[in-house]
């Protein structure tokens, strides 16, 4: 069992929790759940893209070209993948910070998220003005 | 007070740990309406898509069978004012959907779409 690096007895939280979030002390345990519900709620975000890319891909078919389709769900994809996976490091990442008692970090997928967002609907906004009536 | 009600009472106005259950709950309807969702790509893209299903099915199920474990860690964490968090949990269900949307991905570049 690893030893906790301030007290130097051993770590009871389990091995994955003593080698991710090494040092510092454990936080409010309220401000442990905020952290994890905002994790939720990245994750639901990530859900309704992957939702949303597989309801592009199948239910339009009548309406985009193939290419067209393709490119929108693959975006939709890989940004529900990105927010997926960054979700978790978000989440470690703040964990650290609380912690030690640091400043949050800034949340990085936000941004990924917007510029996706807006990138997607950019796309269709164009098609639909450039669609013939 | 029965012992299941004392296990249940963790004295927080925030009312933390509900709240956190029911983001966890809410969660677990999300990947249960993808799973709905993914069943769509079925007659198109044939049976691959099943992995996606099961994929999405069996971390609701996950879910669903811990739910009731976290909300008493949860609830004695705030009784004891510490707590460990849940690294296991946040790190299956973020590599489940990492996973999820490598699948999606794949069917949608690599499946050719039946009519």
């Amino acid at each position: 069992m690893p030893e906790d690096p301030n007290t130097g007895e051993p770590d009871t939280r389990g091995w994955l929790a003593s080698r991710i979030l090494r040092g510092g002390t454990e936080p409010d345990p309220r401000f442990t759940l905020a952290n994890e519900r905002t994790f939720l709620a990245w994750i639901r975000t990530s859900l309704a893209l992957l939702a949303g890319g597989v309801a592009v891909e199948a239910f339009m078919a009548d309406l985009l070209g193939q290419e067209l389709r393709k490119t929108i769900a693959v975006l939709l994809l890989v940004l529900a993948l990105v927010i997926g996976g960054g979700s978790f490091f978000r989440w470690v990442n703040v964990e650290r910070a609380m912690r030690s008692k640091a400043p949050l970090p800034l949340p990085l997928i936000a941004p990924v998220l917007a510029i996706g967002g807006a990138l997607v609907a950019a796309i269709m906004v164009v098609f639909v003005i450039a669609r013939p009536a | 007070m029965t012992a299941q009600h004392d296990s249940a009472w963790h004295g927080d106005a925030g009312l933390q740990p509900e709240r956190t259950d029911l983001a966890w709950s809410r969660t677990t309807m999300s990947m249960v309406i993808a799973a709905a969702v993914f069943l769509r790509w079925l007659p198109h893209h044939g049976w691959f898509v099943g992995t996606l299903v099961g994929g999405a099915i069996v971390t609701a199920v996950a879910i669903n069978l811990t739910q009731k474990r976290r909300f008493h860690r949860a609830v004695r964490g705030i009784r004891h004012e510490t707590m460990a968090p849940h690294v296991g949990s946040t790190a299956a269900v973020a590599a489940s959907v990492v996973v999820l949307a490598l699948l999606g991905i794949y069917t949608v570049l690599f499946l050719p779409l039946q009519p």
